[in-house]
């Protein structure tokens, strides 16, 4: 890949890893390990397009690391998908894994390809060639994909089909985000929501806050932010608004009642991608707000649970005195210019990649299932998800306190030395 | 029998006991005709017993026949003045007549002591007799053909003497229609003797070749045609020399079937004959033997041809394709559900003619029967074009017609009463009993009334969607129904005079053209479910497919879009819902692939029938399935199930009122050859049609209604936009070859230009993220519409936004024109999105896309005009401008002196061009803009010359002391570039203040040439003239003249 001076994704990665390196004084050994991925697989696979011609498509496979157990993480099929962005994917998926406290390492994989511009057989045929040209380094105790950008249960069974016709057995645990019923998990919808609950509550037992006396406003209202508000309110608390997409004007609305929203009555005027009818929602007395007022509400907690880069250097300063606990539903909704001004007001962050751990973690336990091909009901991985989050937040939440440490550093810290240290244990440093 | 003047209810049981004697006398005739045994004269005379008693006064009624020369009467037989009489025809031919006297005076009735009823009784009986002779002869003659050919077969010879002494006695006039066909049949095979008999009688066959074929404009002599017994004679004594008896009997036979319906011929080709007329022939001809009989190929084409004519069209090219597909029994069975008035020349309209022609053109594709099996066409009645002329006459609304010839504010303003008038007025009685029938026929099956009139959907000229089409639930009472149907037709009627359809063909010259509106009643495909009715699915499907969402998509892969439930919401561009997209001849290439896009583009509403409130209705799909989700009809084929973020096909155990369904045909498409079958029909129209089709279909879970089927057709904005050639270079911002689709975006006022290179440059992902906002802002600020989108690679890539700005549907979705940049690095030109991150909101939003190469071959790419215009962000948008140089936006006016960009897209030629041209309507005709674009440079020296002269012309030389103006410059040197000056040297010989009133009158003269030329130009250079001044003596070298004014 061309290498310039615009903006990578590995090098940012890389940045990122070196200065929590620099907290933790690991030794250079380490560092250059940890830097890069252990493995990489570049192959092509040539498919027989339906047209009769023949086109080769270009695949890889990125296990940054797996000291802690067998590589896990998607698998993207991605027109302008690049050897970095794969590198970076695979060794967040590292710490990921790590923070979450599951016996797994980190990957990447991906394929060169724009499905919008194949037929399903065709991209069938690209899934069984990517199985087969690299069949012999993944597997249920090696290295374990999942579905990502523009992948889907789909794909995932064509490949475990492949991987399990070349071995000659079945390994449903070779892959994970299969269907329900053809070996996917119970509760891998509620699974992100009631993490980012799990670990709020955890917080507000340790802030000594009774969570039936808060308040909280949400951003989004798409999957993981209806459980989020669910658990929430079965808790006790209230929240006061929520903001979703419209797509008919082509904005962004927040719908408060002061009283505390009705979650099942908002959810039967909702489409299915979480807009909000704002005509029924008025006549259900919501007052309709501008998308940022979500932002602004008096209340204890906010939850962005929606895009990235949502609390910024300007609109931080419109977050109430009031707000106690930012808890991260969404994928990097804090700028880090905003993170500093977080900091300073002393409002407790519980960091992105802690606080929606529950996919993750989820998907590991669909592969523990698959491995003893028991499956849980949903309470069961319901259960045992809230006792992951919650260990895996005290870990984080313990060492900010005694360092002293921002939350998020912390969580990094905890992560990379985790990892650092199955490293040595094993001998490889 | 005694006539008492009867009074009220006695005469109303009078009047009953004569039309039961008057049945009565029917029936025993058809008694007699059916006795077979009989011969004709057994038969006239039982039926003279027999007619009497018919007859009011029947006591004193007597009848006789005249049949052959020979009377057939009773024995005391007396003729009286008291006379009624009818003529037996046979084949338009009086054979005889019935005459029924009364024998003694009988008081005045309505003709003479006969009632009208009688009269009509008379006609009947002589009808049947006439048909009965005609069936008894050619019995006769069939008859007689197979004892022939049985004896033929024990191989007797001249056994064909027997059949033409046969028909020598039976029909004179066609022994010597075949004796001549004979003849010409001997000629044809070069037998001499032949030729020379041809001569002898023939009158063409003397001329030589030249006189008939050639030039000469004398007309030829007349000479008599031989018809005469012995020309017959002889005629056959040559055959029996050169043909055997099989021969000779088979072209006899041959001959005679084809005469027989040489009256259907005769009827359909006049033009005088009125639909009632070409009905009863048609019926006849099926009467005749009802497989109907074997005509030539040439007779047969007429007849197709001038039924086509009579009935779907006169457009020579509808014809031409229509005899070869449209049989006379499609009409025979048409004719059964037309309504037409009396004496009726009318049509069925374009949109009728279209649907019978199209199924006529699928049911004949032999090569594609199976995959085309289950096509059928919804039952369907028809009015004629004239019902409505008919119609206006009816209710004195005649004046209307000229209404189209008010002006458009006229006609909108008074539109609204129109409508009123037109349904609140009556429609005549036999139209009533007409659609009284129909309404028996469809039952309560809801119904939609189509427009049909001539002008739509002709091949050749794009009227579609003008008129209206008006769904009606068809429920209730027999005379509720009745009344909401002509409710409906009536309102279809006045849209004819409605201000869109009259804008229109005004603008198309079509307002003088006589318009009538035939209509087109079609049962509504579908089913019930619940309280309402609709079809499982339905929509439209064009040959060529104008937004292909994948380079591997080609333009004849064709495209459907379709919908659950009615089609109406898959015709008209929705805006707020996604019709489903499939390419026929692509059907692997979705346009939507994630589960996200899945869900998100597929259809939310349906609209279809309230059986209950009788409305046509738009509801949610949620809320239907909720109540009836497992009444529908083909369910499984239609909806998918989404479930753990995740979509499956559906199966029958599902639980369709409670499951998430979404609307995708996943079923329909990859279980049914559905897809195949579209493509099939499309393929089958587009080749017997010759032209690219647009069909509208439905489907009540079973089988695929074509409801319709027209020349496909562009709106506006979305035709083929043709592409000037001669293109000055300074004119050109783009070209492109690859993927074009079409289109014309007129007035481009801004452009926002983001460099695909120094974008590539930005190392901040932040910066890459900041570009997204500020193409987001600027699509907000910039004036609608009126501004296109340039960029790199993939517009609204997420994650990976390197190589394509991060945006979503909303941060562009007021742009014109979405273009993304392919630039080549080493080897490798980046694949480009086709939109496909949010290709249907851009189709539903007439929004344009197109990809450019600008590093391919023969492209122009003007990147000075792109990145060196001044940039408008400063202003604009200047809390973007450290993005300056990556984004450059671009006033075109102020960037190019005064001009707007134009984009001119044409898939057929697969070739697009970005141009600056002067501001102009939106209207400009081709001419218009080939004048504005291709003015070469001779133009504009013949304008330059042309408006010195006129200024010459003008010029007051007295008044300016001014001897001669010389326009400068030899006509190759002249500065004849559009912008270039007019050189002028004026030989003065004034005083200082006429020099400067000189000055002023030449400077009035300039800024106003300047003006004009910036009219036909577009350029501006403040002053359009350059006078020098000198005195007489001065020497001009010759060669520097143009062209020289004396003045003096």
């Amino acid at each position: 890949m061309a290498q310039d001076k615009s903006f990578n994704a590995f090098e940012m990665a890389q940045t990122q890893f070196d200065k929590v390196a620099d907290m933790l004084n690991l030794d250079q050994g380490t560092r250059d390990l940890l830097r890069n991925p252990f493995r990489e697989y570049h192959f092509g696979i040539p498919v027989r397009m339906d047209d009769g011609a023949v086109k080769i498509f270009r695949g890889f496979r990125c296990q940054h690391n797996d000291a802690r157990g067998p590589g896990k993480g998607g698998i993207r099929f991605h027109p302008q998908e690049t050897i970095d962005t794969v590198r970076a994917l695979s060794m967040w998926m590292t710490w990921k894994t790590a923070v979450a406290d599951i016996p797994l390492g980190g990957g990447k994989g991906g394929v060169i390809c724009d499905p919008h511009h194949l037929s399903a057989l065709e991209q069938e045929k690209i899934c069984r060639g990517w199985v087969r040209q690299i069949a012999k380094n993944v597997g249920p105790l090696a290295d374990i994909p999942a579905p990502d950008v523009m992948t889907s249960g789909q794909h995932m069974l064509w490949m475990l089909d492949e991987f399990e016709t070349i071995h000659g057995n079945k390994y449903p645990g070779f892959i994970t985000g299969k269907p329900v019923g053809m070996g996917g998990s119970l509760g891998r919808t509620e699974a992100t929501g009631y993490g980012v609950i799990y670990t709020l509550r955890e917080a507000l037992k340790e802030l000594g806050i009774n969570p039936k006396e808060t308040t909280a406003s949400v951003q989004g209202f798409g999957n993981v932010a209806h459980y989020a508000i669910k658990l929430y309110s079965e808790m006790g608390g209230k929240i006061i608004c929520v903001s979703c997409w419209d797509q008919d004007d082509q904005k962004s609305y927040t719908y408060k009642k002061n009283d505390g929203i009705d979650l099942d009555a908002l959810l039967s005027i909702t489409d299915r991608f979480g807009g909000i009818d704002k005509n029924k929602a008025r006549e259900l007395g919501y007052e309709q707000l501008p998308g940022e007022a979500w932002i602004e509400q008096d209340v204890d907690i906010l939850i962005p649970a929606a895009l990235e880069n949502q609390i910024t250097a300007e609109s931080v300063n419109k977050i109430s005195k009031r707000v106690k606990i930012v808890a991260e539903g969404a994928n990097g909704p804090t700028t880090p210019e905003a993170d500093k001004v977080l900091k300073e007001r002393n409002v407790f962050v519980i960091p992105d990649f802690l606080a929606n751990a529950g996919g993750v973690i989820c998907s590991y336990f669909e592969q523990v299932q698959c491995n003893m091909n028991y499956f849980w009901e949903k309470e069961e991985v319901l259960e045992k998800l809230d006792a992951k989050m919650t260990s895996a937040y005290k870990a984080v939440s313990d060492l900010a306190k005694k360092k002293n440490i921002f939350t998020r550093d912390a969580a990094y810290v905890i992560a990379i030395n985790r990892v650092a240290q199955a490293c040595k244990d094993r001998g490889w440093v | 029998m005694m006539t008492t003047p009867p009074k009220s209810l006695d005469k109303l049981i009078y009047n009953l006991e004569e039309r039961v004697k008057e049945l009565n006398c029917i029936y025993e005739l058809e008694e007699i005709l059916q006795r077979s045994n009989l011969s004709i004269d057994e038969i006239f005379n039982e039926l003279i017993l027999i007619i009497p008693s018919g007859w009011q006064c029947s006591d004193k009624c007597v009848v006789r026949f005249l049949y052959r020369d020979s009377y057939y009467q009773p024995e005391n037989f007396k003729e009286t003045p008291w006379v009624l009489f009818s003529e037996i025809k046979v084949e338009e031919r009086t054979v005889g007549k019935i005459e029924v006297y009364y024998t003694e005076k009988q008081p005045d009735a309505d003709i003479g002591p006969f009632l009208n009823e009688e009269q009509q009784m008379l006609n009947s009986i002589a009808l049947r007799l006439g048909h009965y002779i005609m069936h008894q002869r050619l019995k006769l003659v069939f008859d007689k053909w197979e004892t022939t050919k049985q004896d033929l077969s024990k191989k007797k010879s001249g056994e064909w003497k027997v059949v033409l002494e046969l028909l020598q006695r039976t029909d004179l006039d066609f022994f010597h229609r075949v004796s001549r066909k004979m003849l010409n049949h001997l000629v044809w095979n070069e037998i001499e003797e032949a030729q020379e008999l041809l001569q002898q009688f023939d009158p063409l066959a003397g001329y030589k070749g030249k006189d008939v074929l050639g030039e000469s404009n004398v007309p030829l002599d007349k000479r008599a045609l031989g018809s005469s017994t012995s020309f017959s004679a002889k005629v056959f004594e040559i055959a029996s020399k050169h043909l055997d008896n099989q021969e000779i009997l088979s072209h006899i036979q041959k001959w005679m079937q084809q005469d027989k319906t040489s009256f259907l011929v005769r009827t359909v080709s006049s033009n005088d004959t009125s639909l009632n007329d070409i009905s009863e022939a048609i019926r006849r001809y099926y009467q005749l033997t009802p497989e109907g009989m074997d005509l030539t190929p040439s007779a047969k084409m007429g007849i197709r041809a001038s039924l086509t004519r009579r009935f779907l069209s006169d457009q020579l090219e509808f014809i031409n394709i229509a005899k070869h597909y449209l049989r006379v029994t499609a009409f025979n069975n048409l004719l059964q559900c037309v309504i037409f008035p009396t004496g009726s020349h009318g049509k069925l309209g374009g949109k009728s003619a279209g649907v019978i022609l199209a199924y006529s053109i699928l049911k004949s594709s032999k090569e594609n029967e199976e995959i085309l099996k289950n096509i059928k066409t919804p039952k369907s009645w028809f009015i004629t074009s004239d019902t409505m002329i008919h119609f206006m006459h009816y209710n004195n609304l005649d004046e209307i017609l000229e209404q189209k010839y008010k002006t458009i504010d006229e006609i909108r303003k008074e539109y609204p009463l129109v409508v009123q008038l037109f349904k609140n007025s009556h429609f005549p009685p036999d139209i009533v009993q007409g659609l009284s029938m129909a309404l028996d026929d469809f039952g309560t099956t809801p119904l939609v009334v189509r427009s049909s009139s001539l002008l739509e959907d002709r091949l050749g000229t794009a009227f579609a969607g003008k008129y209206k089409s008006l769904f009606i639930a068809n429920q209730g009472g027999k005379h509720e129904r009745l009344g909401a149907l002509m409710d409906a037709i009536a309102e279809v009627y006045a849209s004819t005079i409605g201000p869109d359809p009259i804008e229109y063909r005004s603008e198309r010259e079509l307002l003088d053209f006589h318009e009538e509106m035939g209509i087109m009643i079609q049962e509504v495909v579908g089913t019930q479910v619940g309280d309402y009715y609709l079809p499982a699915y339905a929509g439209v499907a064009f040959s060529n497919n104008e937004f292909r969402w994948s380079p591997r998509i080609k333009r004849e892969d064709g495209l459907v879009r379709m919908v659950p439930g009615l089609g109406t919401r898959a015709v008209d561009r929705l805006g707020d819902d996604y019709p489903v997209l499939i390419a026929p001849g692509q059907p692997g290439l979705r346009a939507n692939v994630s589960i996200d896009e899945m869900a998100r583009y597929s259809p939310q509403k349906v609209d279809l029938i309230n059986l209950k409130t009788n409305k046509f209705e738009t509801i949610e799909i949620k809320e239907l399935f909720k109540k009836f989700g497992n009444q529908y009809p083909a369910v499984e084929k239609v909806v998918s199930i989404y479930e753990h973020n995740d979509i499956r096909k559906s199966c029958f155990n599902d639980d369709f009122s409670q499951e998430d369904i979404i609307v995708n045909f996943e079923g329909l498409i990859s279980n049914t050859p559905f897809v195949k079958q579209a493509h099939t029909i499309l393929t089958v129209l587009q080749k017997a049609l010759a032209t690219p089709v647009d069909i509208e279909f439905a489907s009540d879970g079973k089988d695929f209604y074509l409801l319709q089927c027209r020349p496909q057709s562009y709106s506006k904005n979305i035709a083929p936009s043709p592409i000037p050639k001669n293109i000055p270079k300074d004119r050109f911002i783009f070209s492109a070859d690859r993927y074009v689709s079409n289109g014309t975006v007129p007035n481009i006022k801004y452009i926002v230009y983001v460099n695909p290179e120094k974008y590539n440059e930005l190392s901040d992902h932040k910066e890459l993220l900041a570009v997204g906002r500020a193409v987001s802002r600027l699509n907000k600020l910039l004036p609608k519409k009126e501004f296109i989108l340039m960029g790199p690679g993939r517009w609204g890539s997420r994650g990976d936004i390197k190589l394509g700005v991060s945006v979503t549907y909303s941060d562009i979705n007021n742009t014109a024109a979405l273009i993304e940049i392919a630039r080549k690095k080493g080897n490798y030109v980046p694949d480009l999105s086709f939109g496909t991150h949010f290709f249907q909101d851009l189709v539903e939003a007439s929004i344009r896309y197109l990809p450019l190469y600008p590093d391919d071959p023969g492209i122009v790419f003007n990147e000075e005009f792109l990145t060196k215009s001044p940039n408008a962000i400063f202003e604009i948008l200047p809390a973007f401008s450290h993005l300056s140089g990556v984004i450059h936006v671009i006033e075109v006016s102020q960037a190019s002196g005064g001009m707007v960009m134009r984009l001119l897209m044409n898939a057929d030629m697969d070739k697009a061009v970005g141009i600056l041209t002067p501001p102009a309507s939106e209207n400009l005709s081709q001419q218009e803009l080939d004048e504005q674009i291709e003015s070469t440079d001779e133009d504009h020296l013949s304008w330059r010359l042309l408006m010195v002269d006129k200024m010459a012309s003008q010029i007051d030389p007295e008044r300016f002391g001014i001897k001669a103006l010389y326009l400068l410059g030899s006509t190759n040197k002249i500065s004849a570039s559009d912008g270039g000056n007019i050189k002028l040297l004026v030989y003065f010989n004034g005083t200082k203040a006429q020099k400067k009133d000189l000055l002023n009158w030449l400077e009035g003269w300039s800024l106003c040439l300047d003006e004009m030329n910036y009219m036909r130009t577009g350029y501006k250079s403040g002053k359009l003239l350059d006078i020098q001044f000198a005195a007489n003596d001065e020497i001009i070298a010759k060669e520097e003249i143009a062209k020289e004014y004396d003045l003096m």
